[in-house]
C-alpha cells in the first residue's frame, strides 16, 4: 500500500530516485535543485539508499562520473539546475550520444543575464536538440510518478537514452502538495534491475569506446539515436500505461489534455502553469467559449501525431511559452507546434505568448488574458509571428 | 629476474602499429605501464598524443587490448572515478587508470582531476607531461617551460619572445592533496617507473597520482636517437627532480649529488635554442631552487619521523 505525505516537488524526485534503486549517483548543488541533493546525501547518511553517492566540485564533474558508472553497467542518476546544466553540457551532449540511459531530474530555473536564480524552463528548453529525452510536469505527484518512469523509459531496449523529467523551480521544487508514495515492494514490481548490454567497458569483455570514427559511421550512429528518439514515443505512452495498471495514475503519455474533447480552441503549454490555464479554462466554459487545455509533457522525442490529433477539428490555438527562441521572435513551444502543423499540411490561426520568465507570476488574470486573446486572434483569422508578452502592470504605470 | 626482465616476458597491452612518432618515449611509457598494471584494467586515453596516434582506436578497430576510451579532454578523473563507483557497486576489483597528457591534467582537467583527489577517489592516475599540446603541433601549456619556443609563443627573427612564465610544479600541487601516493617518473629509468607503479597499485585508499617528464622530439626539436638521453640529462641536470610522497612523507628516489649543468640539457633541444645566457640562467637558478624544495621536504618528512618516535 502506498502512503500519503505532503512533501515539496524535490522530495518527490529524490524519493522516486531513492525507490528506482540507482546504484550509482553524483550531484552537485545548486539552487532550487539544492534540497535534492541533502535528502538524498541524508539518505545515504541513514543508510537507506544502498548506492554509492559521490559528492562532486561541480556538475561537470557529476555528469561526468555517472557517464563513467555507466559504462560499467549500472543504474545512474542525479539532478541539476540552469548554470549547472549549462556547465555540464559538454558531458550531457555525450551520455546521449553514448546511449547512456542515466536519468536526471532538471529543476528549471532561469538562465542569466540578468542575475536570477528563479524559475523558468530555458535551461533544459535550450537543450532539446542535445539527444536526451525531456519529459515536463505539472505537479509533485507527476515528479514523483514519471521520475520512476523514467528510468524504465531510457533503459527500455528499443530507446537507450538518458532522459530528464523536468519540473519548475520554486513553484514545484519548494512547494509541498501531497504526494502518494508507493512502496518499495511495488516500486521493484515495476521496474526491473538495469543490465547493461550494448555498450561496457569491463575487462572481461574487452572493447573500446568511442575510438576515432570517421563520418561515415558517425553518421549511422546519428540515425540510429535519431530513430531511438522516434521509437521512445510509443514506450513513453506503454510505460505509462503500465504505471497506471501497477499505480492506478496515468499521466497521458506524451500529451494530456483538459476540456479538449468538444473545444474550438486550444491553449497548448506545459509544466506548473497548466494548473493556473486549467483554472481560466473552467471561467472560460462558464461563459459558454468552447475552450481547453493540451498539455505538452513530451518535448523530446517530439509528439508530432499526438498534437495533430489533438488540433484536429479546432478553430486555433495559442501557445504559452515560459521561455524565449532567440532570432524567432517568439517561445520555443510555439515554433515546435507549427512546425508539426507544417509536416501534415495543416494551417490554423494561432496566437503567441511569452510569459512567467525568471520566476516571474504567471497570475490567473494574466493567463485568462491570453486566452481571450487567442479567441480574438483566430476569430480574426491571424498567425502570431511575434509573441505577446504577458507582464504585469508595473508599479507607478497605473495599468 | 630483474624489473627488466620481467617486462620482456609481460604481455605487451597495446596494439602493435600504433602510429606515435619515431623514438617517442610517451608510447615506451605507455606500453611499460600496461605490462605492469595488467589485463585487469580499465584505461582512459584523453584527447592527446596516445590518442591521435590510435591508442584508443579506429573506426572498429581497437588501439588496445584492455577496455580503452576516450573521456573528453577535461574529465578523464571524474569518468574514471565514475568507473571505479560502478564496479564498487557490483563488487568488483579493476585497476582504473588514466593515461593523460599534461594539458588533459595540469590545464582543463585540473579541476575534475583536483576534485577525485579530494574526495578520494580509487584511481590511478598517469600524467605524461611533454610541456604542451603536442598532438595538434606544439600550442602553449601551464606545464611549457619559460623560454621555450611553441606555436603560440612564438620567437622573432631575433630571438625575442618565447613563453613568458615559468611552469607549473604540478607534481608537487598533487602531493600537497595528501594523497596516499604521488611520484614523478622518467622514460630514462624504466625500474624507477616500475617500482612507482607497483607502490600505485598497492593503495588500497585514494587516489595514486604518477607525473612522467617526457621530452618531445618532434615538438621540441631533438634527435629520435638522443630520445633517452635527453630525458636522462632532464633528471640528472635537477630540472626534473624524481621523488615519490605518501602524504607529506616525500622521499628523493634518484639522487642528483653531482648535477650536469643546465646547459647542457637545454643545448640538445631546438625549443631553447634563442635563449641567451641570462635566460638560461634564469632556467638553471629555478632548477635549483625546485631541487632545493624537494631536498628541504624530504628533510621535513624525516624529522617530523623522528619526533613521533
Amino acid at each position: 500500500m502506498s502512503r500519503v505525505e505532503v512533501i515539496n516537488g524535490n522530495m518527490a524526485a529524490a524519493l522516486a530516485a531513492r525507490l528506482s534503486r540507482p546504484e550509482v549517483i553524483a550531484a552537485y548543488p545548486i539552487t532550487p535543485q539544492t534540497p535534492v541533493v541533502e535528502y538524498l546525501t541524508q539518505f545515504h547518511a541513514d543508510g537507506a539508499l544502498g548506492c554509492q553517492m559521490s559528492e562532486v566540485e561541480s556538475e561537470h564533474s557529476a555528469m561526468s562520473i555517472l557517464t563513467g558508472a555507466s559504462l560499467t553497467g549500472v543504474r545512474c542518476y542525479t539532478a541539476t539546475s540552469s548554470q549547472g546544466l549549462a556547465l555540464m553540457y559538454e558531458p550531457y551532449f555525450r551520455a546521449s550520444t553514448l546511449r547512456l540511459p542515466i536519468v536526471m531530474n532538471i529543476v528549471n530555473r532561469e538562465m542569466i543575464s540578468p542575475q536570477t536564480v528563479w524559475g523558468g524552463p530555458q535551461d533544459s528548453l535550450t537543450l532539446r536538440d542535445a539527444g536526451w529525452i525531456q519529459l515536463y510536469v505539472e505537479d509533485n505527484q507527476e515528479i514523483l510518478d514519471t521520475t520512476i518512469q523514467a528510468f524504465k523509459i531510457s533503459e527500455d531496449p528499443d530507446v537507450l537514452l538518458p532522459i530528464n523529467i523536468c519540473y519548475d523551480g520554486f513553484y514545484l521544487s519548494h512547494m509541498t502538495e501531497r504526494v502518494e508514495v508507493p512502496e518499495q515492494a511495488e516500486v521493484d514490481a515495476f521496474l526491473p534491475p538495469y543490465r547493461s548490454r550494448h555498450i561496457i567497458l569491463d575487462p572481461d569483455q574487452p572493447m573500446a569506446v568511442d575510438p576515432l570514427t570517421n563520418g561515415n559511421l558517425l553518421m549511422e550512429y546519428r540515425r540510429k539515436h535519431m530513430a531511438a528518439q522516434q521509437s521512445a514515443l510509443a514506450v513513453i505512452e506503454r510505460v505509462d500505461s503500465e504505471y497506471a495498471a501497477a499505480f492506478g495514475r496515468s499521466w497521458g503519455g506524451l500529451v494530456d489534455q483538459y476540456r479538449a474533447e468538444d473545444a474550438e480552441y486550444l491553449i497548448v503549454s506545459m509544466g506548473s502553469v497548466c494548473g493556473a490555464i486549467k483554472e481560466a479554462v473552467d471561467t472560460m466554459r462558464g461563459r459558454g467559449v468552447r475552450i481547453g487545455l493540451l498539455k505538452i509533457r513530451s518535448l523530446r522525442p517530439f509528439p508530432r501525431k499526438a498534437v495533430l490529433a489533438a488540433l484536429e477539428g479546432k478553430k486555433g490555438f495559442g501557445v504559452i511559452d515560459r521561455n524565449v527562441s532567440f532570432g524567432t521572435g517568439t517561445g520555443i513551444l510555439y515554433q515546435e507546434v507549427r512546425a508539426a502543423l507544417y509536416s501534415a499540411g495543416a494551417r490554423f490561426p494561432a496566437a503567441s505568448f511569452i510569459g512567467g520568465l525568471g520566476g516571474e507570476d504567471l497570475t490567473l488574470e494574466l493567463v485568462a488574458s491570453a486566452l481571450e486573446c487567442t479567441v480574438e486572434t483566430v476569430k480574426a483569422g491571424k498567425t502570431d509571428e511575434a509573441a505577446r508578452w504577458l507582464v504585469r502592470a508595473k508599479k507607478g504605470e497605473g495599468r | 629476474m630483474t624489473v627488466l626482465d620481467r617486462l620482456a616476458t609481460s604481455q605487451d597491452l597495446i596494439s602493435p602499429g600504433i602510429s606515435a612518432c619515431v623514438g617517442c618515449n610517451v608510447e615506451l611509457t605507455l606500453r611499460t605501464v600496461l605490462k605492469v598494471l595488467g589485463p585487469n584494467t580499465v584505461l582512459a586515453i584523453p584527447p592527446g598524443c596516445m590518442g591521435g596516434v590510435g591508442v584508443v582506436g579506429w573506426d572498429k578497430e581497437s588501439g588496445a587490448k584492455v577496455p580503452v576510451f576516450f573521456p573528453l579532454l577535461d574529465n578523464t578523473a571524474s569518468m574514471l572515478a565514475g568507473i571505479k563507483l560502478g564496479f564498487k557497486a557490483r563488487g568488483r576489483e579493476v585497476n582504473v587508470v588514466a593515461f593523460a597528457g599534461d594539458g588533459a591534467t595540469v590545464d582543463a582537467g585540473f579541476q575534475a582531476l583536483s576534485g577525485a583527489a579530494e574526495r578520494g577517489d580509487r584511481i590511478i592516475y598517469i600524467c605524461y607531461d611533454n610541456e604542451g599540446y603536442m598532438n595538434t603541433g606544439y600550442q602553449r601549456s601551464s606545464s611549457t617551460s619559460k623560454g621555450s619556443w611553441t606555436s603560440t609563443t612564438p620567437v622573432s627573427a631575433e630571438g625575442r619572445g618565447g613563453k613568458s612564465q615559468h611552469r607549473k610544479d604540478f607534481p608537487l600541487i598533487m602531493a600537497m592533496h595528501d594523497l596516499p601516493y604521488v611520484a614523478t617518473a622518467s622514460p630514462a629509468y624504466i625500474p624507477d617507473l616500475v617500482h612507482k607503479l607497483e607502490r600505485a597499485m598497492e593503495v588500497k585508499e585514494g587516489l595514486a597520482y604518477i607525473h612522467v617528464y617526457n621530452p618531445c622530439l618532434t615538438g621540441w626539436g631533438i634527435k629520435p636517437e638522443e630520445s633517452i638521453a635527453v630525458s636522462r640529462l632532464s633528471v640528472q641536470s635537477r630540472f626534473f627532480p624524481l621523488w615519490e610522497a605518501r602524504g607529506r612523507k616525500l622521499r628523493l628516489t634518484v639522487r642528483v649529488d653531482k648535477p650536469v649543468p643546465l646547459k647542457e640539457y637545454i643545448g640538445r633541444i631546438h625549443k631553447f635554442r634563442h635563449l641567451d645566457e641570462e635566460r638560461i640562467d634564469e632556467l638553471q637558478k629555478l632548477a635549483y631552487e625546485r631541487y632545493r624544495f624537494v631536498e628541504e621536504m624530504e628533510r621535513m618528512g624525516s624529522e617530523s619521523d623522528g619526533q613521533a618516535s
